[in-house]
């Protein structure tokens, strides 16, 4: 925003200079989100969950990558136990998250931690980390806001999926997964700033793409282990003297 | 999907624990060094386990050439468009735009 108010108080307009940041800052990662809601809509329906089931998936787990996985896992008839399995390795990045917020927030109410929590993504965890740089302080009112955008953008994307699945048969064959591609490799290619995160994106990469011949349902949790481990064991320091 | 509402609820709670986790006041632990650096490779790791069969292994469902594959040229075009600019958004428009072309004309 244009106008900035350099007095740093609780007053009600200063959160409201806040909540309007924090809009603005989240929103263009919101709208690279979109065809990935309307991607878990379609999918959803597809998977023959009704528009109900559909869109509460968005509402209450709020997580695209996990809810992408379930989704592929459901139409593969696979089981519960890789359900979850799965989802708790894609949703184990958010503990490094709620780690990282932890000195900010254990003081607070158990409300306003259960709503900090829910509404914790990737998105909302890099402008928030951002803002707190910038302002070397932790705004939950910053927080909640970016996080309530990005909820509410989800679910309305969630939604015009659901519709379009209903209504264009064999959505998913006109190749929307491949915004989940071209979204991945927008984050994950800026990621790679050293050579241990080259060599877990490299590794990870190549036995998803061997293990998905032999054992599809556990490829993508075997898989990521493998690029952790190998990124973990890699060592950076040492590529400076190579 | 029988179990559907046992999965909604199991995937719920799997998403907000590990989010909340760390807030909690009975856990006193914090994260080390060793599990912070494990954990910082997860994101990278589980995108690419995602986005690498769908560039590579997209041919198979529709039966085309893997040469010739709109997945497999779209998905190298937007690798390297996102070496050279850094706008999210915009390799993600990027990369959409070319892989509908490829679906249109071939």
């Amino acid at each position: 925003m244009p106008s900035k108010t350099a007095i740093a108080g609780e007053s009600v307009s200063s959160d409201f200079q806040t909540m309007k940041q924090a809009i603005v800052a989240i929103f263009p990662l919101s709208l690279a989100v979109v065809p990935w809601g309307v991607l878990c809509g379609s999918l959803a329906i597809n998977v023959g969950l009704t528009p109900l089931q559909a869109q509460l998936m968005s509402l209450l787990i709020f997580a695209g990558a996990a809810q992408l996985a379930a989704l592929t896992i459901m139409g593969a008839v696979g089981s519960l136990s890789s359900m979850f399995s799965s989802t708790f390795v894609i949703s184990s990045r958010h503990l490094l998250y709620s780690a990282v917020f932890r000195e900010h927030v254990r003081k607070s109410s158990f409300g306003l931690r259960c709503s900090i929590a829910f509404f914790l993504t990737d998105e909302m965890f890099a402008v928030t980390c951002a803002h707190i740089v910038k302002n070397k302080r932790f705004s939950p009112v910053y927080a909640l806001s970016s996080g309530i955008t990005f909820y509410v953008i989800w679910n309305i994307s969630t939604f015009a999926g659901i519709v379009a699945g209903q209504h264009i048969p064999n959505l998913e064959h006109l190749g929307l997964e491949f915004a989940i591609a071209a979204t991945f490799i927008a984050i994950v290619i800026p990621l790679i700033k050293n050579r241990s995160t080259l060599v877990s994106v490299v590794t990870s990469g190549l036995s998803a793409i061997i293990l998905s011949i032999f054992m599809k349902e556990y490829a993508l949790i075997a898989a990521t282990f493998i690029g952790m481990i190998c990124g973990y064991l890699t060592k950076d320091k040492e590529s400076i003297n190579e | 999907m029988n179990d559907f509402w046992l999965a909604l609820a199991g995937m719920a709670g799997i998403t907000f624990s590990c989010r909340y986790f760390f807030f909690s006041k009975t856990v006193s632990f914090k994260l080390g060094p060793k599990v912070t650096r494990l954990l910082s490779y997860t994101a990278p790791s589980v995108m690419t386990a995602m986005w690498v069969p769908i560039v590579f292994l997209g041919h198979q469902e529709s039966g085309i050439d893997f040469i010739t594959s709109p997945f497999l040229i779209a998905g190298v075009a937007t690798v390297i468009f996102s070496l050279l600019i850094k706008n999210t958004l915009a390799v993600v428009i990027f990369g959409m735009s070319v892989f509908a072309l490829l679906k249109v004309f071939f």
